[in-house]
């Protein structure tokens, strides 16, 4: 029985952000946007989707005089990505 | 998305990730490597020319030009880039070479400046390239082995080692300098290879 992929995660948009953010401490949403090619639009609602799972959080403040928008994966974010990885290896090993 | 598809998309991006992150880190290594040869080329026509040690004073105002360049460096382009574990790793390495660097300089010259004995303080004063340059080539070697790259560690060890070795074997006076001179090279020369990963 193969385990079950997350649903909030099997995206391709959320499974790049997530990817970005497993591998820094904190991120822009202007550098996560430049990195995914995505529009700010639908960025912005798959962020609000990871935010909603709690697998992000999404803080918003300034830099100087800029509006920030950063990015952050959560504990519980960070072990939903290795379950998911997991599950994904499992179903490649099974398929070989 | 297959399994196959989601695993590529994820180690793809990891990896675009990394290395925009450490192309960061390569051009600090080259901003500071150039300094490094251009402060030590003029340390050392200097005192050559003029016969006072006194030129070192000089290496005082490269962290004052150099923070500032690096600051100007990062807001130009990559302000928005995140940190990584290796990229604070690295920082760590190299901020740590400049305060114990800065520190042991500012000790020595603290030292020569009170102390009555004058062979003692041409001991201490003079050793101080051969234990900045051991700290060098420590903090390259480090840097090496973090970013995994041979020729970087290899690099740290002949500079850190080699530019000890000539020190004492060879009675440089002014010409010491170029032991730096080196040292900057190689560190310009190492923020190139670390730029070239991320292709």
């Amino acid at each position: 029985m193969f385990p079950k992929l997350d649903p909030i995660l099997h995206s391709e948009l959320r499974l790049a952000v997530m990817s970005i953010l497993a591998g820094v401490e904190d991120a822009d949403f202007t550098y996560i946007k430049k990195q995914t090619g995505a529009t700010s639009g639908n960025l912005s609602v798959q962020i609000d989707k990871l935010s909603a799972a709690g697998y992000i959080t999404v803080e918003k403040g300034f830099k100087g005089k800029m509006p920030r928008t950063t990015c952050r994966m959560t504990p519980a974010g960070r072990e939903a990505f290795s379950t998911y990885v997991t599950a994904l290896q499992e179903y490649l090993s099974a398929g070989k | 998305m297959t399994a196959r598809e989601s695993l590529a998309l994820i180690t793809e991006t990891m990896n675009n990730n990394r290395k925009d992150i450490i192309f960061r880190s390569g051009k600090h290594f080259i901003l500071w490597g150039v300094l490094l040869t251009l402060f030590s080329l003029a340390v050392f026509i200097l005192w050559r020319a003029t016969g006072h040690a006194q030129w070192n004073f000089l290496w005082f105002v490269m962290p004052a030009v150099g923070f500032p360049l690096a600051h100007l460096l990062d807001r130009k382009k990559d302000a928005d880039l995140p940190e990584n574990v290796f990229s604070r790793i690295l920082s760590s390495i190299w901020l740590s070479f400049c305060i114990f660097s800065v520190s042991v300089a500012v000790f020595t010259v603290l030292y020569v400046s009170v102390n009555p004995n004058p062979i003692g303080t041409i001991a201490v004063g003079a050793s101080l390239t051969a234990q900045i340059v051991l700290l060098f080539g420590m903090a390259l070697t480090i840097s090496g082995f973090v970013v995994k790259n041979w020729p970087v560690i290899v690099a740290g060890f002949v500079t850190g080692i080699g530019g000890l070795a000539i020190y004492y074997i060879v009675d440089l006076g002014a010409a010491q300098m170029l032991i730096f001179t080196f040292a900057g090279v190689v560190l310009a020369l190492t923020g190139v290879i670390i730029k070239n990963l991320r292709r």
